[in-house]
């Protein structure tokens, strides 16, 4: 057993890794939608229930959620019938979604508020209705002020990824370890050095792409920004 | 064509508007001056319902609307016959001079994306803004961005045009060039509603003087009435104040 033969068998992970990071990002990105929608409209009642929402997947340490999500969903799962359905990897998924869709809320939130009051008045003088005037105007200008937010957002749920191995997911933290242990922990520096790679690579690649529409946004540019510009931006900032 | 009768509206404690009366006739260029904080904006919101009035009643040719009663069709349908122009611009960030002028027309009025096109080209060619349809408001003057609102809002071929202070966030050296705009648009013959600091310009382009003072309707009369013999003690201070200050 060599140090390159553990490579591949990290990269074997890689997948649930994946699919417990954008499946944690499309539902978080529903919640905090759903959430924001809720909060900003200000119903008596459902409001403050998502606003405790919000501030437990702000407050409560993430691994911690972790464990709620594991040891809570069975629980639940019971109650619909559907034992089947539970592994520890469903429990990684629905503890991370809540915990980014939480959190994705309060970059949401402070984004729809930062739009001016003008671009309402000149919407809704117009005739547009509220739909056309979140999907046309708001809502559009709204991801410019969260993307870099979402960046930020997006960088913490891939190191949070991390901690599934806790409740038992295989990820490739979890691979890493399992690796270490047969190997009698000879080669522990190097499958570490390995991870940090594989982890920086992640969140670099997901930097880039956010950071791409950050440049590319309308309202940002001071002149007109060729593409050149963008590259040239994004190259240096790397 | 607009009558707004008793209007009356408070932000939390403080009373804005005292129940206003305010009648506009068809083709009536009628310029609201007053002192700051008297509810000139606040009263123009109320015609598009962008702030809501405790009471009043508001009609416009044969919508009636009880602001007690607000009913979303005769807001929209007032709002679709209304176009108005803001002190603070409000050109919408995400979209070019040409995009600001065309999307309510594809949007709201569901026109073809041609025939918007023509439409909001014709409007920038008359406020002087062809060369620029292609930039961001980021991109843009003060007094660009402005003479944008206004191609926006003659676009959409409103009854009346509301101005709400359209040139007291300008640059003085860009003033000119939107108060020759609006100068451009109201001697047009469209009905215009025009709150303004600009002593001399109300005088010039508008038949009627409408004189607001803590939240009422204090005078209201022709240029030659309001200016030139002001009955009102506080409209002529006003007016001293204010020749004093040009
Ligand atoms: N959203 C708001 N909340 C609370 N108070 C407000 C709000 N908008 C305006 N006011 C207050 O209402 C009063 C009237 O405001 P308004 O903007 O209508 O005055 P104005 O006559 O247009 O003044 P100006 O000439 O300075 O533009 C002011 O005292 C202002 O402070
Ligand atoms: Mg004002």
């Amino acid at each position: 057993m060599d140090v390159s033969a553990m490579i591949p068998e990290l990269f074997s992970a890689l997948p649930l890794t994946l699919a417990i990071t954008f499946t944690a990002m499309f539902v978080g990105f529903c919640l905090a939608l759903v959430a924001t929608t809720l909060r900003v409209r200000r119903i008596p009642v459902v409001s403050h229930l998502t606003d405790l929402y919000v501030s437990y997947a702000r407050s409560v340490p993430v691994v911690l959620q972790l464990f709620v999500a594991f040891y809570g969903l069975p629980l639940l799962v019971a109650l619909l019938g559907a034992e089947d359905f539970f592994s520890p990897t469903i429990a990684a998924m629905v503890g991370l979604s809540f915990y980014h869709g939480g959190y994705l809320s309060e970059v949401m939130r402070p984004a729809y508020l930062a739009v001016d009051r003008g671009q309402h008045d000149a919407a809704d003088s117009l005739g547009y209705t509220f739909r056309q005037k979140i999907a046309r105007i708001v809502g559009p200008q709204a991801v410019h002020f969260a993307l870099p937010g979402y960046g930020n957002s997006i960088i913490y749920l891939i190191h949070n990824v991390a901690l599934v191995m806790y409740i038992g997911a295989a990820d490739v933290m979890a691979t890493a370890h399992l690796i270490m242990e047969r190997d009698y922990n000879q080669y522990q520096f190097e499958t570490y050095l390995v991870l940090a790679v594989i982890y920086a690579l992640m969140c670099l690649i997901a930097w880039f792409i956010v950071h791409f529409f950050e440049l590319r946004s309308p309202m940002q540019a001071p002149e007109a920004t060729t593409t050149a510009q963008i590259k040239n931006a994004a190259i240096a900032s790397v | 064509m607009l009558e707004l009768k008793d209007l009356k509206l408070s932000y939390g404690s403080t009373q804005v508007l005292n129940g206003v009366n305010l009648s506009v006739k068809r083709g009536d260029v009628v310029s609201i001056i007053g002192p700051s904080g008297t509810g000139k904006t606040t009263l123009l919101k109320c015609i598009n319902y962008l702030v809501k009035p405790a009471s009043g009643t508001i009609a416009f040719d044969q919508i009636r609307m009880d602001y007690q009663r607000a009913d979303k069709a005769a807001i929209q349908a007032i709002r679709l016959r209304t176009a108005m122009v803001f002190q603070q611009f409000n050109v919408f960030k995400n979209m070019t001079v040409l995009q600001n002028v065309m999307d309510p027309l594809v949007v709201v009025q569901r026109k073809s994306t041609d025939e918007a096109r023509e439409i909001a080209l014709r409007e920038l060619e008359r406020v002087g803004l062809s060369a620029k349809r292609d930039s961001y408001p980021s991109q843009l003057s003060g007094g660009q961005l402005q003479r944008t609102g206004i191609a926006r809002a003659l676009a959409v071929r409103p009854d009346v045009m509301l101005f709400d202070e359209p040139t007291s966030s300008l640059d003085p050296e860009l003033v000119g060039e939107v108060l020759k705009v609006i100068k451009d648009v109201t001697s047009s013959g469209i009905t215009s509603l025009l709150v303004t600091h600009e002593m001399q310009f109300a005088k010039n382009i508008s038949n009627r003087i409408v004189f607001m003072d803590r939240g009422v309707v204090a005078a209201d009369g022709s240029p030659a009435e309001i200016f030139d013999a002001p009955s009102n003690p506080r409209l002529a201070q006003f007016l001293q104040s204010e020749l004093a200050f040009q």
